[in-house]
């Protein structure tokens, strides 16, 4: 009898593995399938970008969807020319190169005491950056202040509100308080200065959540639109994004220009993406872990 | 001593530019604050609200755009959870090309709102587009962006997911990564198939990732508003509280729904409205949240 049932359990097991490969064959094509179908609908989109870019006028009024046989790279420069690129470009990069930089310095040395609870109200402080998503927007508020303080419409007022960021130092936070304590407590006892041990041995430390803080908020200053849109009305002060919307805004029938323009933006950025992903995604898990 | 003072420009700099402000927006509510420099700021009590929830000539559009942020948040919650969490589970069967599939779901997070915003206008391009011609081959047609707010609402629905969707399967990969493969392993041998798999093993064991998913995407959607800004622009029988209030506060001369340029005190009130209803749906989700991971956790 409990033969019996050991055989008919045997079977039954060498029924399912030999079923298995069969069916996680198939369940695996599906997979693919269903991967191929999801990387289309992002795939396709921006290659329409790519097509447009290279069609000429006449070839895109003509049909916009068609495959392109003319390879127009004169579209490029002409986006160069007529969008002002070279002056957009540079201030979007040096909008994101000093915001990324001070908010970089100022987040460690806020994120270090605060995790480590070296000062009084570590506690306090570090909720006050957790519960900032949920705090009533302060746009309003900002632009008063901004505007009574002269700074509206200029590059200061601008690089100023991206000097803060809850985002980054959570995520310096919570990368630091799963660094073992005695690391820095073993250093400390060098008797060196409280800079020179910050520079020295907490910059190291922190290094591979630092570099995701970095990435990831020069990304979100390259990327702002809104922003430049209420404070930088100036032509000459405006980022890429916005200087992007203003050409959209007046030759917003010429795609053919406007499509080489916004690849000649997305293309930095994706070949940033691929060469940093690990730091932009470690970044985005570690800041999503809330205390 | 030293470590305090070092850490007060960045403390000074969060309370001056981001907390303060946010709190001062409170203050603002109460006031006839305009854009305006020069212009006299008084205190008006809660005529603010009064006029946003009772007597204005915009109460029955503040209420419209009220509900159209609440649908907003509940299909971009809802579909955004449930494609992040396809594909994650599809890239954790670990297939061929699994990174470079990851990696283009998650490329829009990177580009940007303007970008986005504007990959998508080209791909929605009313006359022979790509989109139209998808369509076509089923004999349907739309107006896409260019149509009827009503339905461009839905639209911009699908953009917001699609663009944000790879966070979301980011954090869910996350964890997927702490489930121990033997769990899974043993449920299979025990002759669970995939479905009871992921129903009484896989499930439970990500409920940590769905709470943080689930959180963000309630707040994010309710406080939303770029992608409406590039797209469209503040667009009667489209607006959600978000663009409602950078519309009010920064709307200028003709464009401004109330007819008045830049009420920054009557846009403040909106603001309010929107952090109470933040506030109040976010606390909730969280409560139910928390109680159900203890549930299944313990």
């Amino acid at each position: 009898m409990s033969s019996n049932i050991d055989e008919a359990s045997a079977a039954a097991r060498a029924r399912l593995s030999a079923g298995r490969p069969a069916h996680r064959t198939g369940s695996k094509a599906l997979a693919m399938l269903a991967l191929v179908i999801i990387a289309l609908l992002y795939v396709v989109p921006m290659l329409t970008v790519l097509n447009v870019s290279l069609k000429s006028k006449s070839a895109f009024n003509l049909d916009p969807t068609s495959i392109t046989t003319d390879l127009r790279f004169g579209n490029f420069a002409e986006a160069w020319r007529r969008a002002s690129f070279p002056v957009y470009i540079s201030n979007s990069i040096a909008y994101a190169a000093i915001a990324t930089l001070i908010y970089a310095a100022t987040a460690v040395f806020v994120a270090f005491p605060v995790s480590r609870k070296y000062v009084r109200g570590s506690g306090l402080f570090f909720g006050l950056y957790v519960i900032a998503m949920f705090l009533p927007g302060a746009l309003i508020p900002q632009f008063q202040m901004m505007l009574h303080l002269g700074l509206y419409n200029t590059r200061v007022g601008y690089v100023l509100l991206f000097l803060v960021d809850p985002m980054g130092v959570i995520i310096l936070v919570n990368y630091i308080s799963s660094v073992p304590r005695e690391l820095d407590e073993a250093a400390s006892m060098d008797g060196c200065g409280y800079v020179r041990f910050v520079a020295k041995v907490v910059f190291p430390l922190v290094k591979p959540a630092l570099a995701s803080v970095i990435v990831l908020h020069a990304i979100g200053v390259w990327n702002d639109y809104a922003t430049a849109l209420i404070y930088l009305p100036k032509k000459a002060l405006m980022p890429i994004t916005r200087g992007l919307m203003v050409f959209y805004g007046q030759y917003g029938n010429d795609w053919t220009t406007l499509a080489a323009a916004m690849l000649m933006l997305m293309l930095p950025m994706v070949i940033l993406f691929f060469s940093l992903q690990r730091w932009i995604i470690d970044g985005i898990l570690q800041g999503s872990l809330r205390g | 001593m030293v470590p305090l003072l070092l850490l007060l420009p960045g403390l000074l700099l969060y309370f001056a530019i981001s907390l303060g402000p946010s709190i001062a927006t409170a203050g603002y509510s109460f006031t006839d604050a305009s854009g305006l420099l020069g212009a006299p700021i008084h205190w008006v009590g809660i005529d603010n609200y009064k006029e946003f929830l009772l007597l204005g000539a915009n109460v029955r559009d503040n209420l419209d755009i009220t509900l159209r942020t609440l649908l907003f948040s509940v299909l971009v919650t809802l579909f955004q959870t449930a494609f992040g969490l396809i594909a994650a589970l599809l890239l954790d069967m670990r297939l061929k090309l699994s990174n470079l599939f990851r990696t283009v779901y998650f490329m829009p997070v990177i580009l940007g709102v303007t970008i986005v915003g504007l990959v998508w206008t080209l791909f929605f391009y009313p006359i022979g587009g790509p989109a139209q011609k998808l369509l076509g081959i089923f004999g349907a047609h739309s107006e896409f962006l260019g149509g009827a707010p009503s339905k461009v609402f839905y639209w911009i629905v699908w953009i917001q997911i699609w663009a944000n969707m790879g966070i979301t399967m980011i954090i869910f990969l996350g964890g997927l990564q702490t489930i121990p493969a033997e769990l899974r392993e043993a449920a299979r041998i025990d002759g669970a198939n995939a479905w009871s798999v992921f129903r009484n093993v896989t499930f439970p064991l990500l409920t940590p990732s769905l709470n943080t998913n689930l959180l963000l995407e309630i707040i994010g959607s309710l406080q939303a508003w770029q992608l409406f800004l590039v797209i469209k622009g503040p667009t009667n029988g489209l607006n959600v509280l978000g663009i409602w209030v950078y519309a009010l506060a920064f709307g200028r001369q003709s464009n401004n729904p109330t007819g008045v340029a830049m009420r920054q005190g009557y846009g403040a009130a909106a603001a309010m409205v929107l952090f109470l209803l933040v506030l109040a749906i976010g606390m909730t989700s969280q409560h139910l949240l928390a109680r159900r991971e203890r549930r299944i956790l313990g």
